[in-house]
């Protein structure tokens, strides 16, 4: 036989005696390594069997059958008693391992119950409750504290070996005798009761009893636990404490905090809907027929909202001088509110004065679990102001988008200066294409702030009362650098555009602005055009006029081709309009009408230009509408990449392509 | 490895014996003790074909792994893992794919222990232990080990552990909750006693068990059949174990292996 035969008739005698985790090729290959090793060292040979696994207990056996033929005696014989050495071996270091988990197993097992030792402890120890162990013969095993305090004693080891009846109230002994002796023969689990106790000083106290029965291993009850709640007057004063520190004390309802951490309990999915009511003109009562009225007055609204509150099974609380508020479940916010004013508005007679309610209420429907209690009540007061603002008796719901939209233009707003004070606002210049030739026309200066158009920009700037400062700055600034490119490139230099936002347009100084910014620069008058935003001449301010007197070109900006618009053409100095709509796409009605809108325009005399125009489609597009030039077709370039552009460009600046 | 105190272990008899070290005797290994070879002397005179029987299954759960990594499986959560005795699921699989990852699971305490002693220095491999019959919290200590990514298919192991699981703890809705758990084309191995083969020996094991801390329930293949809802069985489906993609020419009787074998891909 050969020796691939002999090993794998090897391996099929091997596998049927024992598990190899091995493929059939791989123990192949491993007992024709042996074959080979075999004459040599038989003992190698016994490890390696021994190391695959190959240790049912006729794999020697077979082994012998299988080489018997092929091999002598003494090797065979040497083979057998390496194989019975490795064997015992690997038995030893076999039950060492198990050894060393059963040790570590213990120490587990031992680890676990101390820490939950542990736990019981604490709980045990820290409990406001008073917890006692007895026997089922009623003797304490164990005792805590807190059940020592509310019987008069100091320690719960004074209850140790005690017998737990002789706390009873002799009224309650024999009725509570027999529940636990039920509870002790297995026949309820456990039971409550509220009962009295005797202190050691022999005075009563009521407690509340909630009694259970521990099992042995053997699930035989062993033990009785019983919980002990202390329901005396003392008790009972602290609960009325608690009380007044979370209720209002006119009306008696929840107060602010109380409601609170109601509607924290309630973000857990469930559907809530939140009510912030503010009485309308309730300072007019108050004022007018004194506090006192307006008191009684607050406490009938209470009760009115409590009916409606109990009805709903929704909480009410008193959460400001005459601002209340309600959560719903599952509710039909329309219908509640309806309820809500038909409940105020029934008139009521107090100290003879008819009064009659109402309320302005902003709701939160069905929040987000993931909102905290804090920034459901600010929105429902956001939609309170916003409900007020409308007039008396009305509502707004909160809308999560409007509120994320309002905060974000706030928080810009509100870090705008610090960033123009830190020169985060920066001036580019972006060019002005003539559809015609192609040519650049000018260069627009444009403010830049983080990801911000200039149109944004100067809206925001606006609302802050920045803007003016900040246009002044932008006018001084681009007139000089305009007057540097004038003297560094003569007529290559491109001429100078400033749009005005809203503000500057209509401020009153705006054109001794533009005479000191053009003669501290010595920009040349001819050299400026000034856009102005339309709504100032609509609003009959007369800078275009002025300006234009001063022998400055101005454009309309912001231009929307309404007949208001066009009217001002007629009788405003403009050279240019200035539109940001959108492209008209060619075939489109549009086109048409905007088609006929710049025909209307020139036949003014007035040139027609576009801005936010970005790519050359949308310019062609202008273009077949008859526009005169566009603006935002080549990216804006700061002052000093303008400078290197016409230093390096045989024409003016940026070439359109 | 975190302690769990939110549990008191029943404790740890070696007086008592176990079947994961029934099944390592038989398997021929060392990792056993008196009581232990005791029983399972008892359970070779009921079953004489025990020891092959637990050599087929061995060889069945490497097969059932190697079939697994072929079909992209690389994390596999072996329930019921007893004492791991030679040819591990990590040791298999990692021979194929050196990044497979594996969870193992087991109860007892011992079984427990010398898991954690081998796998300790394993950063793939980890076990833990709850009882493979409540999945909930088998798959939310699995998930805690952050060992296996329940997006991608996972291979489910459950060779020759379910003969151990009584009616009583429904069976399909274990696998189901199992099944429910994993992503399509994920896999269900699956080994199990059965009465279908040899009844006698069948019975004699039945009663063997019956007063073990590891009573016995042999099902039949409609049964087993019927586990697995919401998979296909992969070819040639229930049969007896030494049929299942036997390697090269198989040389056991199968009618004599006693225990069905199938795997199942999830729909």
């Amino acid at each position: 036989m050969t020796p691939p035969e002999l090993a794998t008739r090897w391996m099929h005698a091997l596998t049927s005696t024992a598990y190899i985790p091995l493929s059939h090729a791989e123990i192949q290959q491993e007992l024709r390594d042996a074959l080979a090793q075999l004459p040599s060292s038989p003992e190698s040979v016994a490890n390696r069997l021994v190391s695959l696994h190959a240790t049912g207990p006729d794999s020697l056996r077979v082994t012998i059958e299988v080489l018997a033929p092929t091999f002598e005696l003494p090797i065979l014989a040497r083979l057998s008693s390496a194989y019975a050495h490795a064997m015992r071996l690997d038995a030893f270091d076999q039950q060492e391992q198990i050894k060393v988990a059963i040790v570590r197993a213990k120490q587990r097992v031992e680890r676990t119950l101390k820490v939950s030792q542990a736990r019981f402890r604490e709980v045990f120890d820290s409990a406001a409750l008073g917890i006692v162990i007895t026997d089922l013969s009623g003797r304490c095993v164990e005792a805590n504290d807190a059940l020592a305090r509310i019987v008069g004693l100091s320690r719960g080891a004074d209850l140790h070996d005690r017998d737990l009846r002789e706390l009873y109230h002799p009224d309650d002994s024999e009725r509570l005798d027999a529940a636990y002796r039920r509870v002790g023969a297995g026949l309820v689990n456990g039971f409550r009761d509220q009962r009295k106790l005797v202190r050691a000083d022999g005075e009563p106290v009521w407690v509340h009893l909630v009694v259970s029965v521990l099992r042995d291993a053997d699930g035989e009850p062993a033990h009785h636990v019983t919980m002990v709640e202390d329901m005396s007057e003392l008790h009972l004063l602290q609960r009325s404490l608690d009380h007044q520190l979370l209720h209002d004390s006119l009306t008696g309802l929840s107060n602010r905090q109380h409601f609170v951490t109601q509607v924290e309990r309630r973000l857990d999915g469930t559907p809530i809907t939140l009510y912030h009511l503010g009485l309308d003109a309730f300072s007019v009562v108050n004022n007018g027929l004194g506090h006192d009225t307006g008191d009684k007055l607050l406490k009938i609204v209470a009760n009115r909202l409590g009916e409606l509150a109990e009805r709903k099974r929704a909480v009410l609380a008193r959460i400001g001088g005459d601002e209340f508020a309600l959560m719903t479940t599952s509710d039909t916010v329309t219908s509640t509110v309806e309820e809500i004013q038909q409940a105020l508005g029934e008139a009521t007679f107090v100290d003879d004065h008819g009064i009659a309610l109402s309320a302005s209420i902003g709701v939160v429907d069905r929040p987000p679990s993931f909102a905290t209690a804090a920034e459901l009540m600010r929105c429902a007061n956001t939609a309170l102001r916003q409900a007020k603002a409308r007039g008396k008796r009305q509502w707004a719901l909160h809308d999560p988008h409007d509120d994320a939209r309002r905060r974000g233009r706030y928080a810009l707003a509100a870090s705008m200066p610090g960033a123009w004070e830190h020169g985060e606002l920066k001036i580019v210049y972006a060019p002005i294409h003539l559809l015609e030739t192609r040519e650049v026309l000018g260069a627009v200066a444009r403010l830049h702030w983080d990801d911000l158009s200039h149109n944004d920009t100067m809206a925001l700037a606006d609302s802050t009362g920045l803007s003016l400062p900040i246009g002044r700055w932008l006018l001084r600034e681009a007139c000089a650098q305009a007057a540097r490119w004038v003297e560094e490139f003569g007529a290559k230099a491109p001429s100078l555009h400033i749009a005005l936002g809203a503000l500057q347009s209509r401020d009153e100084d705006l054109v001794a602005d533009v005479k000191r910014a053009l003669d501290e620069s010595g920009l040349p008058p001819e050299r400026l055009r000034i856009a102005l935003d339309v709504s100032s001449v609509l609003a009959g301010d007369d800078n275009a006029v002025v300006l234009h007197d001063n022998g400055i070109v101005t454009a309309l900006d912001g231009f929307r081709g309404g007949h208001d618009e066009l009217a001002v053409l007629a009788e405003v100095p403009v050279r240019t309009v200035i539109t940001r709509a959108p492209a008209p796409g060619r075939e489109t009605p549009l086109h048409q009408a905007m088609r006929g809108l710049i025909t209307t325009v020139h036949g003014f005399g007035v040139r027609f230009a576009a801005d936010e125009v970005h790519t050359c489609a949308e310019a062609d597009d202008w273009h077949a509408a008859g526009a005169d030039g566009v603006i935002g077709l080549l990216p804006a370039l700061t002052a000093a990449e303008v400078t290197e552009l016409l230093a390096t460009a045989a024409s003016p600046p940026p070439a359109a392509s | 490895m975190a302690e769990q105190a939110g549990r008191i272990p029943e404790g740890v008899d070696t007086g008592r014996p176990s079947a994961a070290r029934l099944y390592d005797y038989l398997l021929g290994g060392g990792h056993n003790f008196a009581a232990d070879r005791a029983l399972a002397e008892r359970f070779l005179r009921a079953q004489p074909n025990a020891r092959t029987i637990a050599r087929l299954n061995r060889a069945f759960l490497r097969r059932a792994v190697l079939f697994m990594v072929d079909n992209g499986i690389r994390q596999f959560l072996d329930l019921g893992s007893g004492i791991p005795t030679v040819g591990n699921v990590h040791e298999i699989a990692r021979r194929a794919d050196p990044r497979a990852r594996v969870v193992y699971v087991d109860f007892e305490e011992v079984a427990v222990a010398h898991s954690r002693l081998i796998l300790e220095d394993d950063p793939q491999a980890e076990i833990v232990q709850e009882d493979m019959t409540r999945p909930e919290e088998v798959l939310a200590a699995t998930r805690e080990t952050g060992l296996l990514d329940f997006s991608e298919p996972v291979g489910v192991l459950a060779v020759g552990v379910f003969h151990f699981v009584p009616p009583e703890a429904d069976p399909r809705a274990v696998v189901a909750a199992y099944r429910d758990a994993v992503p399509g084309g994920s896999h269900l191995a699956f080994s199990q006693f059965t009465g279908d083969l040899q009844p006698a020996e069948m019975a004699g094991i039945v009663e063997v068990m019956k007063k073990s801390q590891n009573p016995m329930f042999p099902r039949t293949r409609a049964e087993i059949e019927g586990l697995f809802a919401g998979f296909d069985l992969v070819e040639p489906g229930v049969v007896p174990l030494p049929l299942w993609r036997p390697e090269g020419q198989n040389t056991d009787d199968p009618d004599r292996a006693g225990i069905y074998a199938a795997v199942g891909r999830k729909i």
